[in-house]
């Protein structure tokens, strides 16, 4: 075994691969950017090495500059994590020359799995099932009907130059296929001028579910069952489990085999993946690559396996033998995984980067048959930089059910807490809520299906609002008695404190009566009671306990009419009120929404960099109208309908807050 | 017996009525409470005990005498906010248009006589047409009544006026005097001429809110110390801004308990200071994880935004924060932050509440827009706020403290009691870089040499030990114990002795 390792990477997976070393005894070194200098993993690490400025062509990329490093700490052997250098062959290459273990699989694996054309033949050759398709020249319409009969229906006819959604028809029968192949041999003749046309199975409900493999240096490979991440954001995965709802024990078995299979042919000696694409429809699947390296999801596998992947990585590089076969392999309940990124759900998932000005993640451990997991690199106060992946954390959950693992995940996402900088958990604690999803119902295509608008947040269920009314009484109830312990009174601590909160949500008024005792309160909604067993305090920012003997976790904010409170998705705004403050609250009519299509705002804070149009000029929907940098990186900001410019209210060298008035339209 | 308490609830039935329902409705209508209504919003409910109800005017001029009506114009009176005793007057724009006549004023002037005697913080609601022009010179003389009374009440008790409805001509000038403003958006103006005498004197055109919105007096005048979205809004806050104020001069502000740790250590802020000394961050953030409960009310958000002044909790009583803002004009002194920390700096030692100052300031601003306005005499301000005060001062200085702006930010010599330093603290007469270039002004060609330079004077003067090998700084503390040290700080200072000379009053430069 090693003494020491060096790991050519940074944050949450640094962080990750210490933690396995630490407990095996390992020391470990680790190499930092300019950037990562006062990062969590530097800390954690025995060593650290400068490499250099923070982007990573000049600093994690640079292959001299990491065998530099390890020779300079003695490392012995370099886990190169994922991205970066993990999938490169020539840096396995060079550490083989250098006498340096790479912990990952053989330059050959790397090369062979890592062209998509050779991966895919590699693949066919070695039995694994591929996308059935035709790859020639087509004569007629009679040979493409008989190719897809071959194939068998449906079927994606394509044009070899398409592109952009053109030059692409999928048919279901015969007759479509009579149709739609001149169709689009003509389309593809006049857009591309290249007639050339390939026919292949169209997948039909596809859903995208990988095999984790692992191999050792003596020709043992195993699979450790599958994961799915069919929930993609723009081909980013967000939540991934395992195993995967789709799949039945044969499958589960066909596809381990195939991928097996798959690994032996290349002598795979590593922790890798084989990715499939299989239909919702039919569960027949399709080889789409092999990743060869540790994947960011890999802890939804550990945690139905039992395994630590990073260590068995560490143990197969040094030459050991798996100590387990398949047989010895079970599913052990479910795991869930939901990323938590740092970008702004309710502005398309704009990146939103910066300094974590409260970073605050649920405890890690076992709960009863619960386990709770936290992948990170960041701490409160650490910056979530724009030169590297914007990912915050990897929570993951394992229950002995799918869904005792999805509730298990939306409490821990509700417990989560992030502030200066947006973050997604209010997305994904929708997601973990919504039915399908808890169906296990869904397809690569779920967020566009069931968020065609983008995300803005989720109405509260009846249960839902009933509780967020009642932490807002307790909490404005709360401040109120400990009012009474002011000093100065006038009738000293004698004058009790109002006990009936309205609470108004959206327009609609709740009466709400509470009477506190030392575990939490009882609390009358429109006079019916409630329970809400809580000790939090005024200051906390997470409301916990239990409502009706359900536990709950509630984030909290002071607002000037009341309080903000977040919950699963649900964002909810509330304003408290004494039953007389509430009767008048209903006599002011509330405020016109300003007219803001005419305006165009930073969606923002920063710098005002140009502003290219002046007042009487034209612009149309889509035109660029201001350049606004943040974070260094420079925004185009365009004209969401046509008009003419009425005012501009910013000057370059500017700096504007969110949702600042930059220009106004006429 | 029985029919002289109905008489008795048949007058007072009237008064409360006020303008009559066709005027309460209109008062709704702009989405403006009443008068009482607003009073029962900022008072706890039950507590309001109305002085004068019965009071009507006595001019008997342009037909007046025909029309009265009871309380003529302005509810006053006593309750509590959270238990603690508050005055208040409220003007009731449906009576006369809220305006002043001589009955009028006396009702406010006898109750701002009564929160002067008795030390309680004293609110006015405004709303209201300006002077009476019926009762004429009367009427002035009953404003002049009223400004009196603020002026002998400053620095006495706390006063606070909320305009929640026009306020214009004399009227302005009695909020004008007090602590604080606040003003309610959309429905409030605040002016000393309204826009057709401007048109008519100036040809200038402009609207109200352009020229005495809530908006403008919050960002660009500097006139009133907040904004808010409807009088709910306002008026809860007013309740939550009382809780830190003393009644008066002689108590000390009302503390209460609180579920915070005072040894709570945030590690966070031993990486708030960015490795980049040009680069800014949030000073809110470090003031939120200070003070307890990280609850703090801001005083005058918009306004000078380059220094944050704000109430707080340390240990569960109430100090004075004030902080170098980095985010805005990277946390200089100039004109709108000298004056605006300077009076909130004079408001707490007035009132007994400790200041904890955070300091990083590059120095005061630069320019003819700033030395034209009078920055000399601004910056003066801060300077003898800081320097007068006798209430405890604690100082946190974190990153630059540089030259004269060193000296102004609460320092050892302006008699801060306790003084910190974080170890990422620069305390220098200037920049390195412009330190260099004067000091080695020979070498400026040399890009090499005053690279060399440059990092000598920084490695010698970017740090906080010269200073405190002199004593200027007492310590240099961790970020993350700032909390902690703050509060046995000011636990060291709840005894604290110290007067300035005997004078008949100082003279500020205004």
């Amino acid at each position: 075994m090693f003494d020491k390792i060096l790991i050519a990477n940074r944050g949450e997976v640094a962080v990750r691969i210490i933690r396995t070393a630490r407990r095996l005894g390992i020391k470990t070194a680790i190499v930092y950017s300019e950037a990562d200098r006062d990062s969590l993993a530097v800390d954690m690490a025995d060593e650290g090495v400068f490499i250099g400025p923070a982007p990573a062509a000049q600093s994690y990329l640079v292959i001299d500059k990491i065998v530099a490093a390890a020779k300079e700490t003695g490392a012995q052997a370099i886990h190169p994590g994922f991205g970066f250098l993990s999938e490169r062959a020539e840096f396995a290459d060079r550490l083989l020359a250098e006498n340096i273990v790479f912990i990952g699989p053989n330059p050959h694996a790397i090369r062979a799995m890592g062209d998509k054309i050779e991966s895919k033949k590699a693949a066919a050759a070695a039995g694994v099932s591929c996308v059935p398709g035709f790859i020639g020249e087509i004569e007629g319409v009679e040979h493409a009907i008989q190719i897809s009969e071959e194939i068998g229906f449906p079927v994606m006819i394509k044009a070899s130059a398409g592109g952009g959604g053109k030059g692409i028809r999928v048919a279901y029968n015969k007759k479509e296929v009579q149709e739609g192949f001149p169709a689009v041999r003509a389309e593809a003749k006049g857009a591309f001028g290249d007639d050339r046309i390939f026919i292949e199975k169209f997948v039909t409900a596809p859903r995208h579910i990988e095999i984790q493999v692992m191999g050792d240096k003596h020709g043992n490979v195993v699979h450790l069952f599958e994961r799915e991440c069919s929930i993609q954001r723009r081909n980013q995965k967000v939540i991934e489990e395992a195993p995967s709802p789709l799949l039945d024990e044969k499958t589960r078995a066909a596809m381990g085999e195939q991928a097996c299979a798959l690994a032996r042919a290349v002598q795979y000696d590593s922790a890798g993946t084989v990715e499939f694409v299989a239909s919702g429809a039919d569960k027949s699947f399709y080889f789409l690559e092999m990743n060869t390296r540790l994947q960011v999801e890999h802890p939804v596998s550990e945690m139905i396996t039992g395994l630590d992947l990073v260590e068995q990585m560490i143990r197969v590089a040094a030459g050991e033998k798996l100590a387990f076969k398949q047989k010895d392999l079970k599913i052990k309940g479910w795991a869930i995984e939901s990323r938590i990124y740092a970008e702004d759900p309710y502005r398309n998932f704009l990146p939103s980067i910066g300094r974590l000005r409260t970073y605050r993640a649920p405890a890690e451990g076992k709960t009863g048959d619960i386990v709770l997991r936290n992948e990170t690199g960041v701490r409160e106060g650490d910056e979530i930089s724009m030169f590297y992946d914007p990912m915050i954390a990897k929570l993951i959950t394992h229950a002995p059910t799918r869904i005792a693992a999805i509730d298990a995940q939306a409490r821990a996402l509700d417990q989560f807490l992030i502030e200066g900088i947006q973050d997604n958990i209010p997305f994904l604690g929708a997601v973990m809520e919504e039915k399908d999803f808890r169906k296990g119902d869904f397809t690569t295509a779920y967020i566009k299906d069931k968020f065609p608008q983008g995300f803005d947040g989720v109405p509260p269920t009846k249960t839902q609002e009933k509780l967020l009314i009642a932490c807002a009484a307790v909490a404005r109830s709360f401040t109120a008695h400990r009012a009474t312990q002011t000093s100065g009174r006038l009738n000293g601590p004698a004058v009790g404190a109002q006990r009936d909160w309205v609470v108004i949500v959206g327009g609609v008024h709740h009466a709400t009566h509470v009477d506190l005792d030392d575990s939490g309160a009882d609390v009358f909604i429109e006079g019916k009671k409630h329970r809400l067993d809580t000790l939090t305090r005024p200051g906390a920012r997470i409301v916990e306990g239990a409502f009706e003997g359900a536990p709950f976790s509630v984030k909290i904010k002071s607002a000037p009419e009341g309080y903000t409170l977040r919950h699963r998705g649900v964002t909810l705004r509330a304003a408290v009120a004494t039953p007389r403050g509430a009767e008048l609250l209903k006599k002011i009519p509330e405020k016109a929404k300003a007219d803001t299509s005419k305006l165009i705002v930073s969606p923002m804070p920063g710098l005002v960099i140009s502003v290219d149009v002046k007042p009487g000029q034209e612009v149309k929907e889509g035109e660029g109208v201001a350049v606004v940098e943040a974070m260094k990186m420079q925004n185009i900001i365009r004209a969401e309908r046509d008009g003419v410019i009425a005012k501009v209210h910013v000057a370059a060298g500017a700096s504007v807050a969110a949702d600042e008035v930059l220009i106004e339209l006429g | 017996m029985k029919d002289i308490i109905a008489a008795l609830e048949a007058k007072r039935a009237a008064a409360r009525a006020g303008g009559g329902e066709k005027r309460h409705a209109a008062q709704h209508a702009k989405g403006k409470l009443t008068a009482r209504e607003r009073i029962d919003l900022l008072m706890d409910e039950g507590s309001f005990e109305e002085l004068d109800m019965f009071v009507e005017h006595r001019s008997a001029e342009f037909g007046m005498e025909k029309t009265k009506i009871p309380g003529d114009g302005v509810v006053t009176g006593w309750g509590t906010i959270n238990g603690r005793l508050v005055y208040v007057f409220s003007k009731d724009f449906t009576v006369f248009g809220g305006s002043l006549s001589l009955a009028h004023a006396a009702k406010i002037v006898k109750v701002q006589d009564m929160a002067l005697k008795n030390g309680a913080p004293i609110v006015g609601i405004f709303d209201a047409g300006g002077a009476r022009i019926q009762e004429g010179v009367d009427s002035l003389a009953g404003y002049a009544d009223i400004f009196m009374r603020n002026i002998l009440g400053s620095g006495v008790v706390p006063q606070i006026s909320v305009i929640m409805g026009p306020c214009a001509g004399g009227d302005v000038y009695s909020p004008a005097m007090t602590d604080f403003i606040f003003m309610v958006k959309d429905t409030s103006y605040m002016y000393v001429t309204g826009p057709e005498v401007v048109r008519t004197v100036t040809n200038e055109i402009v609207t109200h809110e352009e020229l005495g919105g809530a908006r403008v007096h919050a960002a660009k005048s500097g006139v009133v110390d907040g904004a808010f979205e409807n009088d709910f809004e306002a008026l809860t806050q007013m309740r939550r801004l009382i809780d830190f104020l003393p009644g008066s001069n002689r108590d000390k502000p009302p503390t209460r308990p609180h579920y915070d740790d005072i040894n709570r250590e945030e590690p966070s802020l031993d990486r708030l200071i960015p490795d980049n000394p040009n680069k800014p961050y949030d000073m809110k953030e470090l003031i939120e994880k200070v003070v307890d409960e990280g609850d703090f009310f801001e005083i005058g958000a918009e306004f000078g935004r380059n220094i944050i002044t704000a109430f707080a909790r340390l240990d569960g009583a109430p100090v004075g924060v004030v902080a170098n803002q980095p985010m805005v004009l990277a946390g200089v002194l100039d004109i709108d932050a000298s004056r605006k920390a300077a009076r909130f700096v004079r408001f707490c030692d007035a009132f007994n509440i400790p200041i904890v100052t955070f300091v990083d300031v590059p120095g005061f601003l630069p320019g003819t827009r700033q030395e034209l306005g009078g920055l000399i005499k601004h910056g003066a301000k801060l300077l003898f706020a800081y320097g007068e005060a006798t209430v405890p001062k604690v100082t946190v200085i974190t990153r630059k403290a540089y030259g004269g702006a060193y000296d102004v930010m609460s320092s050892k010599h302006l008699r801060g009691d306790v003084n910190y330093a974080w170890p990422s603290a620069e305390i220098a007469v200037m920049g390195a870089k412009g330190a260099v270039e004067i000091i080695f002004r020979a070498d400026i060609g040399d890009p090499e040499k005053i690279a060399a330079r440059t990092k000598e004077y920084s490695d010698r003067f970017a740090n906080p030990f010269v200073a405190a090998s002199r004593g200027y700084i007492d310590d240099v503390i961790m970020p993350r114990e700032t909390r902690r040290r703050i509060i046995r700080a000011l636990s060291t200072l709840k005894n604290k002795q110290l007067e300035n000379p005997w004078k008949k009053h100082d003279n500020i430069p205004l």
